[in-house]
């Protein structure tokens, strides 16, 4: 064997010539990864500051009655954001009524009672279900959903309800059109599904199986182990989970916006067209100056705030998740 | 090896009532046999050990007991388990009511997330409606009986997952014995806890005999010297050995369980 092809021995001498280390580079590498995570507060700052800025004459201008006023009138220069705020606060709620035991449903079943043949395709489905573009639910909606609602569902309520104590107003529909807050929010219950089921069916497999086998162990059946030991063992983490979809259902914009009608007027019936603060915004922005715009953007103030407080929550109560 | 076991005078009642009879069976999973044909009297009233190295099919035994396998729907028995007469594991048993009959005690303690009175109550509400005052009595006397009374009758409205480990497998056991089951399986029920707390449980093993037929698997072999009066001796899915526990550790039959109860192997 010949020293030149010899790879361990050292080279007369005794001195390995070694690569120089690229402190320049190094440092260069550090700081822009520092930069990258540096921006993420600075664009967090910068859409609050803008907003701020941006809403800050509509609220100078109306006070406390931007957010309780009712008049939206952009011939006369009056804004209130009331109609809008009750809108997104009641789609939201509709949503969560028929979305929360939906995706309660589909969790247990799949963590608890599924065969392995159907929780496989079952979860994939959810999975993509959340990938779903906003405007395919929104056109599903339009064009699918709000003409048969109209036939099979508004028209005949409609004309039981007439004449009735709150219900005859609650879902009364004058125009039964098939757009509207309820509408709305029967869209936006299958959007928040496939959020809501997979964080609660991640919640429910981390609980160990000893747990699950010595409820059933002392002869509970399966409704009896998951009402009482198996949502209460995940507990508060559910309810992160549907804080979780509840901050989607509160700013989801193209598919609303779609189905709900974009009525200015408030109206007492959860069957009648509405508005809620992103379709008003989505709509109007367009074409809005002056006035009208910094109230959009105080609009889009008070959404940013309820939503940022809503995901704060959520992040809170999911993070809590007990180890066993 | 042999002298460090203490054995207590076990008192044998050869009389004693069949509780359990296992008779040839066998159990899957999937495709893998883990249990060859396995025939077992258990006696009422009287404490038996299933011993053996890890993997033998001791817990998987236990498991058929109360059908807790059944939750798992690749896993199957076949063959007879005689409660009483009557085959547990054939498809018409109601294994809620069954599981009732058979309680079981499992490796970690598993509070449920309900406050320590409710742990106790929960299973006595499943089947039975007491007015609140009998409630009340069940609910002491099974923490009594759990030698845990004392340590929390002043928070009874309080977490059960707030205890220790030792006393929240004791919450366990006074949730399992409230049921008044007939048959208690323990499936290493002192493997997570300290010597003390562990030292507590067989104790109250002791005392449960009296009422309860009582079948325990255990890794810890002076434990199953010390309480049991019964001891099988499992490996690789089989029965090598079934006899009185003096006999199991004094005296045994076949060299195997000589060589495993004095740590040879295993």
């Amino acid at each position: 064997m010949t020293a030149a092809t010899d790879m361990t021995s050292l080279p007369a001498g005794g001195m390995v010539t070694r690569r120089a280390p690229k402190a320049g580079f190094d440092r260069l590498f550090r700081t822009a990864s520092f930069t990258a995570a540096l921006l993420v507060l600075v664009l967090l700052a910068g859409i609050m500051v803008s907003m701020v800025v941006g809403g800050w004459p509509a609220f100078r201008e109306f006070g406390f009655g931007f957010i309780t006023s009712t008049v939206w009138d952009t011939q006369n220069e009056q804004y209130g954001a009331w109609p809008a705020i009750v809108g997104t606060l009641s789609t939201a709620l509709i949503a969560l009524v028929i979305g929360v035991p939906l995706s309660l449903g589909i969790a247990v079943y799949l963590t608890q009672l599924a065969p392995a043949w159907f929780k496989k395709p079952v979860s994939t489905a959810i999975e993509l279900l959340a990938a779903v573009p906003s405007i395919i639910y929104g056109m599903w909606g339009l064009f699918v959903f709000v003409p048969l609602f109209a036939q099979y569902v508004q028209i005949p309520v409609s004309n039981v309800v007439e004449g009735m104590p709150i219900l005859g107003t609650v879902l009364y529909s004058r125009s039964p059109s098939g757009l509207g807050i309820f509408t709305a929010g029967f869209i936006l219950a299958f959007m928040i599904v496939p959020f809501i089921a997979s964080i609660t069916r991640d919640m429910l497999e981390q609980i160990p199986s000893v747990l699950r086998e010595s409820a059933y162990g002392i002869g509970a059946t399966t409704w009896e182990v998951v009402r009482h030991v198996l949502v209460p063992q995940a507990g508060v983490s559910i309810i992160g989970a549907i804080m979780l979809g509840l901050g989607r259902a509160l700013g989801e914009t193209m598919a609303v916006t779609f189905v709900v009608g974009n009525a200015n007027r408030l109206s007492a019936s959860i069957l009648d067209p509405g508005s809620t603060i992103a379709s008003r915004i989505a709509n109007e922005f367009n074409e809005a100056m002056g006035l009208q715009l910094n109230s959009l953007i105080a609009l889009g103030c008070i959404l940013f705030f309820v939503t940022f407080v809503v995901l704060c929550i959520a992040r809170l109560l999911v993070s809590r998740v007990k180890r066993y | 090896m042999l002298s460090t076991l203490e054995l207590s005078p076990q008192t044998l009642d050869a009389e004693a009532p069949i509780r359990i009879a296992v008779k040839n069976l066998d159990f899957y999973y999937g495709e893998h046999k883990a249990l060859k044909n396995i025939n077992l009297d258990f006696r009422d009233r009287h404490v038996t050990a299933l011993i053996g190295p890890s993997g033998c099919g001791k817990s998987t035994l236990l498991r058929i007991f109360n059908r807790i396998y059944s939750l798992y729907p690749e896993q199957r028995a076949e063959g007879e388990v005689l409660l009483d007469g009557r085959n547990v594991i054939s498809k018409d048993v109601d294994v809620n009511e069954l599981r009732s009959r058979v309680g079981m005690v499992f490796q970690k303690p598993t509070p449920f997330p309900m406050s320590i009175y409710d742990n106790v109550a929960f299973g006595i509400r499943l089947y039975e409606k007491p007015p609140k005052s009998e409630l009340d009595d069940r609910v002491e006397g099974a923490l009594r009986r759990s030698a845990l009374w004392d340590e929390v009758k002043d928070k009874l409205k309080s977490s059960g997952m707030g205890l220790s480990g030792g006393q929240q497998q004791r919450l366990c056991i006074a949730r399992t014995i409230a049921q008044k089951p007939e048959v208690i399986l323990f499936d290493e029920p002192t493997s997570a806890l300290d010597p003390i707390s562990t030292g507590k449980i067989e104790d109250l093993l002791e005392q449960l005999k009296s009422d309860f037929t009582i079948v325990i698997v255990t890794h810890n072999m002076q434990q199953a010297a010390r309480i049991s009066q019964y001891t099988a001796f499992m490996y690789l899915g089989e029965v090598i050995e079934f006899a009185p526990t003096n006999t199991i550790f004094m005296n045994p039959a076949k060299k195997q369980t000589q060589d495993y109860v004095t740590g040879r192997f295993g």
